[in-house]
């Protein structure tokens, strides 16, 4: 199977993030590695994904699982080589499953050699490749973003007796992108794993790129002048890449990141996301559509990336204090369960296990414009461990069916990188795979069958979104075109059976086939459109003019 | 037996949108175009401030407004699509507005925003006078707290009143539904209270709205309701009254919505108040009662002449309905001028009693039974601005408070008239 | 000649003798018809009588309010009054069969005529009825609205209406009786002409400004130099 060769796949794709170590162990040592990923390849493309996106797995002492790098352009020992990768690399795209790698500009670990050789003396020549000061106090009033275990930005090295900047924990000091030594270093490095094949990378942290004084050190112009340079070489060089930024901002700080079409393809909605929790505890779709209201348009080559959960909190740096006290409150009652600004809880346990709602999130995550991730576990309704420390709780291997260590390695329990999900109900002997395999009525199988319906038409990656506003607050709908196809999702948000009248009637005249069960419905009228929603029901409907 | 339908169709279809909700707060308007805007406000702002989480809507049961009222309330939701955004809200806030047949009651209206908090399973609700001018976002709590959280029925207000404002209620209501109802409730005929769901629907069924006391006077019947039916009640210091412009001849009106249903209400909750216990205090929020003493236009000598001239020209109405001695000591005391009139309290127990009687009897028209009353009232207020006049609001407070003993004393005199003997 | 007279005497008083003889059966048979008429009119009342009693029917009127205008007009209660005017109406139906029966040519007309006469009569006395009942109802309800609404003279007032719904009471009362129909007509019409026509002109000269005070209160909502006080009772 060859790869679509479609300067715009990104738009269509249907992204699967994964953990290389928590997926599949092929070696016994109790950690997964890219050998078992390939091996599990035919699972991916059978669930229908066709864009696969690794956590870090360069070289790194781990401490900030994997994104802290010492290493660059090489695989971490304990998945693997370099040749597993590029064995892996290939078995994926003959799946037709473009990949996207963790690319960690901002930082490296302080065990990388250019940090070593940074801070043995003053005068080395890569000293100017990080940030380093006499005091701690420049760039004051910069925000601190892991506020659980850090309590500066600055850290001070005992080695060169100064201090250095670092924006995330303090053994990753960040790189000093003023340097363009620093700047044409990283393009290599990108060009080293572009030259190799993988089709896309996540540039983590990048709006901290650059500091200056006076201001809040996020998103400058600075920092956006680079990654069009980036951007520039990139379309150069090796079209049909892409470039997905990680910048967790609102809406309007977003919208910089794409630039003119000349930077980021793709950004994560990250204001998006706990608006869609909140508006189904309240029960009213009023978040949801205000971010979306105040989302800008993107130009025309770029895309969203929609997800609900990933390896980190749930985070909510981006709402009000009433909004993450209600947060907190409804989602994350024990304190364990709170980290940094945010919830470290998979989708599962923060829908408290009902199966409804979590088709709901999902239908609504499939058919809202941008392309959608789904974390690896959560098709299967995986649960969280809140007791293993930091965000380490997310990422417990993956549970592949009810026997020695939930298929998942044949090291020892004790010798695996993580504990296992033991509970009766999130248990692996509970929730696995293998036994989701067997029912059509699985969410496995639920979940293969709405990514066909998602990929059956282009109108959801490609389309437009216009929000219906019906007078029931409680029902979320919108209608999205695309060429001659025009499709209506309407989704109730309530725990009750709901009415909704809606006003389509600049679609008079249309039939609506619900997409599902491809049952034809009313034609629409004059009057306003009924429509009856179970709880937490949704409808796609098609609209034919037969 | 089929129900009259009070709510139309269209006003149906807009509750159906809103659903279910937790606090509801109705709002009934006339013509009140100048006031409602500025009520609704602070309504909005008192559930954004202290209910945000929960789900709410503002009820509107209009009268017939030519003025563009019930706009006024639609325009305070708080919706997507409407980009209010100088309001900070977490969830969408309806506004919903109908208009109620038959011509403005204020009766019909609650018989309405009943209705519409039962369809809704609100577990809270309010009621707020359109023209509570001088109401602040912290009243919602003030009214809703009780409710929601420690589980009252019936909240009904405490206001920081002129010493001389609200003297029906002072000279009669109070002290009357106080002897007869045993609870003692400030402001029996409430205009800003709250209510629980529970009684909501327990007062929709009662057998009221179909008669004429449903029509004019279901709020006092309101706090009877609830009384009689052993809710739990409570009342909350609000703030300063609006003050309501009143010309002489709504005051037959005011007699007829308060005392005329008081007096209805004795047939249907017999078992009620025909005891001899002592009235109790319920649970009060704040002071329960402050008065202020600034100077105020008065006019007591006109109270005196219409007192006089009542009594003389309504002579052969007060003498089927009062029993000769007090009659005659009405015409002693009508006879004596003004500096030396004084209508004494145990005179106007009598008169109340006797008159609450003759209603039972019906030895006239109900109606003009209460009609009567009126120029016999218009004397005890006279006498209350006198003795009043200079006195400390703690010196008006016991005054009061010597009223409604004597209601209390005498009450076993009512209940041997009621039954027998007239 | 006195044989002619004895004669002639002899003659009629046996012609008389005669006709009271043909003459005493029917009137027998007129008192045994009454008399009969009585018994079952009796018996009709009685038992109507028993059925209202038994279905209450005193206290259906007196929740109907009527129970105090029979008080006040001095009749008796709803049951009697209705028992007893069925035993009437029951009776002189039997009187007008035993009357026919005499079978006096003239005297059965007046009869009849005289029962055609009695629904107007019954219409001419509801009439009064209730136009009394009506009258102090409404001068009632004017004494105590002059009252409260401090109008001047509210017992002149009150009387008035009452006069005035009496007469117009007695007069169609009359006219349905068809006693001098048009003369108490007219002479109604004149007097109540006469009563309007004298208010409207002094209403219109003499009391113009007390006309407009008067409109001026009732009809414009600002109130500001008419308010006496600034109380407000609740």
């Amino acid at each position: 199977m060859e790869l679509p060769q479609d300067a715009l796949w990104y738009k269509d794709a249907i992204i699967y993030q994964v953990h290389v170590r928590a997926f599949y162990d092929s070696t016994g040592d109790g950690s997964g590695d890219f050998r078992g990923l390939a091996q599990k390849l035919d699972y991916l493309q059978e669930l229908g994904i066709n864009a696969l996106w690794m956590m870090p797995f360069f070289p790194s002492p781990l401490r900030d699982d994997g994104y802290d790098i010492s290493d660059y352009r090489s695989v971490h020992p304990s998945y693997g080589t370099l040749d597993d990768f590029k064995i892996f690399l290939e078995a994926a795209h003959q799946r037709a499953i473009r990949v996207i790698i963790e690319m960690v500009l901002n930082h490296t670990s302080n065990q990388h050699p250019w940090f070593q050789e940074s801070r043995s003396s003053l005068n080395n020549p890569k000293r100017d490749w990080y940030v380093w000061s006499e005091t701690d106090t420049r760039y004051r009033g910069t925000r601190i973003i892991f506020l659980d275990t850090e309590l500066s930005n600055w850290a001070w090295d005992p080695v060169s007796k100064q201090y250095y900047w670092h924006r995330f924990f303090s053994h990753q000091p960040d790189l000093n992108y003023d340097n363009p030594a620093v700047r044409e270093e990283m393009w290599n490095v990108m060009k080293f794993w572009l030259e190799m094949g993988v089709d896309a990378f996540r540039l983590d942290a990048v709006p901290y790129l650059v500091e200056r004084e006076g201001t809040n050190c996020e998103n400058l112009p600075e920092t956006h002048q680079i990654m069009k340079d980036f951007r520039a070489r990139l379309d150069r060089e090796f079209p049909g890449r892409m470039f997905l930024a990680e910048a967790n901002q609102w809406p309007a700080d977003l919208r910089p990141y794409f630039g003119d079409g000349d930077e980021f393809h793709m950004a994560f909605n990250f204001p998006l996301m706990p608006r869609m929790f909140m508006g189904l505890k309240l029960e009213d779709r009023k978040p949801i559509t205000e971010i979306l209201q105040q989302t800008p348009a993107i130009p025309e080559n770029c895309q969203w990336c929609l997800f609900l959960r990933n390896h980190d909190e749930l985070t909510l740096e981006m709402v009000t204090d009433i909004e993450r006290d209600y947060m907190y409150d409804e989602y994350a009652r024990e304190k364990s369960m709170r980290l940094n600004l945010g919830i470290r809880r998979r989708l599962a346990p923060l829908l408290d296990n009902d199966r409804r709602r979590m088709e709901l999130m999902n239908g609504i995550l499939m058919s809202l414009p941008g392309t959608p991730i789904i974390y690896y576990g959560d098709e299967i309704g995986m649960g969280d461990n809140v007791n293993l420390g930091d965000r380490n709780g997310v990422r417990t291997p993956m549970q592949w069916d009810g026997g020695w260590n939930g298929g998942f390695s044949a090291a020892d329990p004790e010798a695996l990188y993580s504990p296992l999900m033991l509970n009766p109900v999130y248990g692996y002997q509970a929730v696995n795979v293998q036994s989701q395999k067997r029912f059509e009525h699985s969410l496995l199988s639920w979940t293969k069958r709405i990514i066909k319906a998602r990929k059956s038409l282009p109108v959801f990656g490609r389309g437009t979104i216009e929000f219906l506003y019906p007078a029931n607050h409680r029902v979320l709908a919108y209608v999205r075109q695309f060429g001659k196809d025009t499709i209506l999702v309407v989704n109730n948000l309530s725990n009750s059976a709901q009415a909704v009248e809606l006003d389509l009637r600049p679609y008079k005249g249309n039939i609506l086939i619900e997409m599902f069960g491809r049952n034809p419905f009313p034609r629409i009228g004059d009057l306003p459109y009924l429509l009856t929603m179970g709880p937490y029901q949704f409808y796609w409907f098609r609209l034919r003019r037969i | 037996m089929p129900e009259e339908t009070i709510l139309t169709d269209d006003f149906l279809r807009e509750l159906i949108n809103v659903g279910e909700v937790d606090i509801l707060i109705g709002v009934p308007t006339y013509n009140d175009a100048k006031t409602v805007g500025q009520v609704v406000q602070a309504i909005r702002a008192g559930l954004l401030k202290y209910f945000p989480r929960q789900r709410a809507v503002i009820v509107n049961a209009d009268g017939g407004s030519r003025d563009g009222s019930q706009e006024l309330v639609r325009a305070a939701s708080i919706s997507d699509l409407q980009h209010a955004s100088h309001v900070y809200a977490l969830r969408t806030l309806h506004c919903v507005s109908t208009e109620y047949s038959g011509g403005p009651s204020s009766s019909v209206a609650l018989h309405t925003i009943l209705a519409a908090a039962e369809l809704l399973q609100a577990s809270s609700c309010a009621v707020v006078a359109p023209d509570s001018t001088n109401i602040e976002p912290g009243w919602i709590e003030s009214l809703l707290r009780p409710v929601t959280r420690d589980g009252f029925d019936l909240v009904t207000p405490v206001y920081r009143r002129h010493k001389f404002d609200g003297l029906l209620i002072r000279n009669l209501l109070y002290p009357m539904n106080r002897a007869l109802y045993l609870r003692r409730v400030r402001e029996p005929y409430p205009l800003d209270f709250a209510f629980s769901g529970r009684l909501a629907t327990h007062f929709l069924g009662q057998d009221l709205w179909s008669q004429e006391a449903g029509r004019i006077g279901a709020e006092i019947y309101l706090t009877i309701s609830a009384i009689a039916g052993g809710f739990r009640l409570a009342q909350s210091f609000l703030g300063p009254r609006a003050h309501v412009e009143y010309a002489a001849s709504d005051l037959v009106v005011a007699m007829r919505r308060s005392v005329g249903v008081l007096f209805w209400s004795l047939e249907q909750n017999g078992s009620v108040w025909q005891t001899q216990a002592q009235s109790q205090p319920i649970p009060t929020i704040g002071p329960d009662h402050e008065l202020s003493a600034e100077p105020l236009r008065v006019n007591p000598k006109r109270l005196h002449e219409m007192f006089v001239r009542g009594v003389a020209e309504l002579e052969p109405v007060l003498k089927s309905i009062l029993s000769q001695a007090t009659l005659a000591e009405l015409q002693r005391a009508a006879s004596l001028p003004e500096e030396d009139f004084r209508y004494s309290d145990e005179l106007w127990v009598r008169t109340a009693y006797e008159f609450a009687s003759a209603y039972h009897k019906a030895v006239i028209s109900r109606d003009h039974i209460v009609q009567a009353l009126v120029p016999l009232y218009r004397g005890k207020a006279h006498t209350f601005l006198l003795e009043n006049r200079d006195a400390s609001s703690e010196e008006v407070e016991s005054n009061v408070e010597r009223l409604c003993v004597t209601f209390e004393r005498r009450k076993p005199s009512l209940l041997e008239m009621w039954d027998g003997r007239k | 000649m006195w044989q002619t007279i004895i004669k002639e005497l002899t003659q009629a008083t046996l012609d008389m003798v005669h006709g009271i003889l043909q003459f005493l059966p029917r009137l027998a048979g007129m008192l045994i018809v009454v008399v009969f008429g009585w018994v079952i009119a009796y018996i009709l009342k009685s038992i109507l009588r028993t059925i209202l009693q038994l279905a209450r029917f005193d206290k259906l009127s007196e929740d109907a309010g009527a129970a105090q205008l029979l008080k006040r007009a001095a009749l008796p209660s709803s049951t009697e009054l209705l028992s007893r005017f069925v035993f009437w109406v029951a009776w002189i139906g039997f009187i007008l069969i035993g009357v026919s029966v005499l079978g006096i040519v003239g005297l059965q007309e007046h009869v009849a005529r005289f029962f055609g006469f009695l629904p107007r009569l019954f219409a001419a006395l509801f009439v009064f009825f209730f136009g009394l009942l009506g009258a102090s109802f409404f001068s009632r309800a004017a004494l105590l609205a002059a009252v409260n609404a401090d109008l001047p003279s509210p017992r002149l007032i009150a009387s008035t209406i009452r006069t005035i719904i009496i007469v117009f009471a007695v007069s169609m009362g009359f006219e349905e009786l068809g006693i001098g129909e048009h003369t108490t007509l007219v002479a109604f019409a004149i007097v109540f002409g006469a009563l309007m026509l004298g208010l409207a002109l002094a209403f219109g000269l003499g009391g113009r400004d007390l006309a407009r005070h008067f409109l001026e209160r009732r009809f414009v909502h600002e109130r500001r130099e008419e308010k006496e006080d600034e109380l407000s009772p609740l």
